[in-house]
């Protein structure tokens, strides 16, 4: 099983870009905070500058209409004055007139200073020294009317009523003056500090929001940075890793020369030591004394065998190896049914059975599972019992994941199938289940059984390839079981 | 019947245990000096071109087949066959490669470029005396040859 590469590039920088984006999200959340809040204070003030305009305005009101009273009341003085002392009833009119005006102002005053309690005291005092001032004009129109004048109306007791009474008017108007400009100051005081509190407060907010957007691009500027640098890293990464993958390849590419090389190579010198062993033996074996004969026949054995060495290796070399062949839904029935006719005779000699039970479709290609069907089968045939029928089950079934998940060279998140091949034949010790998958190990001398000790690792060598594993489990005498383990893939990525 | 002429054989071949080998397999099916020998490309287009050191006629007759290894130096096989086959009086004479490659590519190439045939050296010593005296019976027996 392949080790798994690291992920790309080391993941502090996305950690370090990740920071600075949160960093300008929170300097833009602030500046929206900030600015939502310098909108509100604004909005406050403008609304205090109205409203303190609309009390300036009001207390304005309430001067004029106050002066408007005092002069209403000098009106109705003047107008009593000019009909006492004339008579004519002209003066009297102007004097109701004047006596209604008051009447509305008051009325009017009152409804201005109701917020007011001072001002409404004051107005309450000076309606009742109105009331007292018109019941005084009252009763001198009515002396008026029945003596024709006022004589003996005119006392200096009433004199002097009237005159504290007019007094007592003018000081009170006086007071409610007074109140009221104290008042207009005093509005007029906050409204001004509201007009100069606003371009302060809208700089300063103003001056927040600047500086925190300067932060923010800055934070951008920076993040952008970050992102250069981090996609320079991965790019720098990739081009590493393209030239291991280049020099993967070379290494590859020099690994099968050295196959060719060396079986080719090698094969040359062997041939050699063949035909010249042969060319002694047809030219002087009269003349061999002893057991040269045997020598030279040895020569020959040893040679052919390294030869068929040689041969496997190469084989094993080229085994899984990226070859023209494209890979395919491959129907293992099919395969098993190719590899029972290769073996026909074998089957036939040893009267073996054999049975292929339902077997999967899987990804791969063609020949490599034919060998792998062709070494597991071919030897159980070879490792049968002399005294017995060979019999080998072929058969398949969805493996459990507990499985799977024991297995920490596949992958958990597949499903795999369980492919069983299963013989009768003479077994073999369980403590070498797995070195019979390595490369030229046997378990048995080559006299007693042929053969150079590669099928097996050939077979492993494909099913790893395609994703999947090989072990075998049996006991001496017992028959041996055979276990693929292949992932249900039915298309390629 | 009229007894035929043996065929003049040139072989062209680097190895000398090999030269020695091809040899005495072909002295079991022809005289001796009708096998001659040559250690390279370079060599083998100079005694078709009778240039020195193969420039007496007498000596050296130009070859009925010739064997042709694939990878010798100097010249190597695929390029002395290009040679021989672009030549007009060369082109004729038919041409046998002779070599352990077996490989698809060499095969299919060789063919492609005007080889008459394409032998994978044997392994055994009796194996090249089989694939000598085929050569031998075929190209004198079987086929007629350009005079």
């Amino acid at each position: 099983m392949r080790n798994k590469f690291p992920k790309s590039g080391n993941s502090q920088l996305f950690e370090n870009s990740n920071s600075s984006m949160n960093r300008i999200k929170l300097y833009s959340i602030i500046s929206l905070f900030l600015i939502i809040v310098g909108s509100g204070i604004s909005y406050w003030t403008s609304e205090r500058i109205g409203f303190y305009t609309t009390a300036l305005m009001e207390t304005q009101d309430i001067l004029q209409r106050t002066s408007e009273l005092y002069s209403s009341i000098l009106e109705r003085e003047t107008n009593i004055r000019g009909y006492v002392l004339t008579g004519d009833s002209k003066f009297l009119t102007n004097y109701q007139q004047s006596l209604l005006d008051a009447e509305s102002l008051l009325k009017k005053l009152k409804d201005l200073t109701k917020n007011n309690p001072d001002q409404q005291n004051y107005l309450n005092e000076l309606e009742e020294l109105i009331n007292i001032r018109v019941e005084t004009f009252k009763l001198t129109i009515v002396y008026y009317e029945q003596h024709g004048n006022l004589d003996g109306f005119i006392s200096p007791a009433r004199v002097n009523s009237a005159l504290n009474g007019y007094r007592t008017i003018k000081d009170v108007v006086k007071n409610i003056e007074s109140e009221e400009n104290r008042l207009f100051v005093e509005k007029n005081r906050s409204l001004l500090n509201n007009i100069n509190a606003l371009p302060f407060i809208v700089g300063l907010i103003s001056l927040f929001s600047i500086s925190v957007g300067f932060v923010t691009l800055l934070s951008i500027f920076h993040y952008n940075k970050v992102q250069k640098i981090a996609s320079n890293r991965i790019k720098n990464y990739q081009d590493q890793l393209q030239e291991h993958l280049y020099q993967l390849d070379d290494s590859n590419k020099e690994l099968e020369q050295f196959a060719y090389v060396a079986s080719h190579d090698l094969q040359e010198p062997l041939r050699k030591i063949t035909a010249f062993s042969d060319l002694l033996k047809e030219q002087y074996s009269e003349t061999l004394e002893g057991e040269g004969a045997l020598y030279l026949d040895r020569i020959t054995v040893a040679s052919n065998r390294m030869r068929r060495l040689i041969t496997d290796l190469l084989e094993y070399s080229r085994a899984g190896r990226i070859t023209s062949e494209e890979e395919k839904e491959v129907d293992l029935n099919q395969i098993a049914e190719y590899v029972l006719d290769d073996l026909e005779i074998a089957i036939h000699e040893k009267k073996a059975i054999i049975e292929i039970k339902d077997l999967p479709t899987v990804l791969g290609k063609q020949t490599e599972y034919r060998q792998v069907f062709q070494n597991l089968i071919s030897n159980a045939l070879k490792f049968s019992k002399p005294d017995e029928k060979p019999h080998v089950i072929v058969s398949c079934e969805n493996a459990s994941s507990e499985e799977v998940n024991k297995l920490k060279q596949l992958d958990s998140s597949f499903d795999y199938f369980k492919i069983t091949v299963v013989d009768n034949g003479i077994g073999f010790d369980s403590n070498y289940a797995d070195k019979i998958f390595a490369i030229f190990q046997r378990l048995h001398g080559k006299e007693a059984f042929e053969g150079t000790g590669i099928g097996l690792s050939i077979t492993k060598k494909i099913i790893e390839k395609n994703n999947g594993t090989i072990y075998a489990t049996s006991e001496p005498g017992q028959g041996s079981k055979f276990i693929i383990l292949l992932p249900d893939i039915k298309t390629i990525e | 019947m009229l007894v035929k002429k043996p065929i003049n054989i040139l072989i062209a071949e680097d190895d000398e245990d090999d030269k020695l080998l091809i040899i005495k397999a072909f002295q079991k099916t022809l005289p001796k000096e009708n096998v001659i020998c040559v250690a390279d490309g370079e060599a083998l287009l100079q005694y078709l071109n009778r240039t020195a050191p193969f420039d007496q006629i007498e000596a050296y007759p130009l070859p009925d087949i010739i064997l042709l290894d694939l990878n010798m130096p100097k010249k190597d096989g695929r390029t002395a066959l290009a040679e021989i086959k672009s030549h007009d009086n060369f082109k004729k004479i038919p041409v046998i490669i002779f070599t352990t490659s077996n490989l698809k590519d060499d095969i299919e190439i060789t063919y492609k470029m005007g080889t008459n045939s394409y032998i994978t050296k044997p392994g055994s010593f009796e194996g090249l005396v089989k694939v000598a005296k085929e050569i031998e019976n075929y190209w004198s027996k079987t086929v007629m040859l350009p005079v």
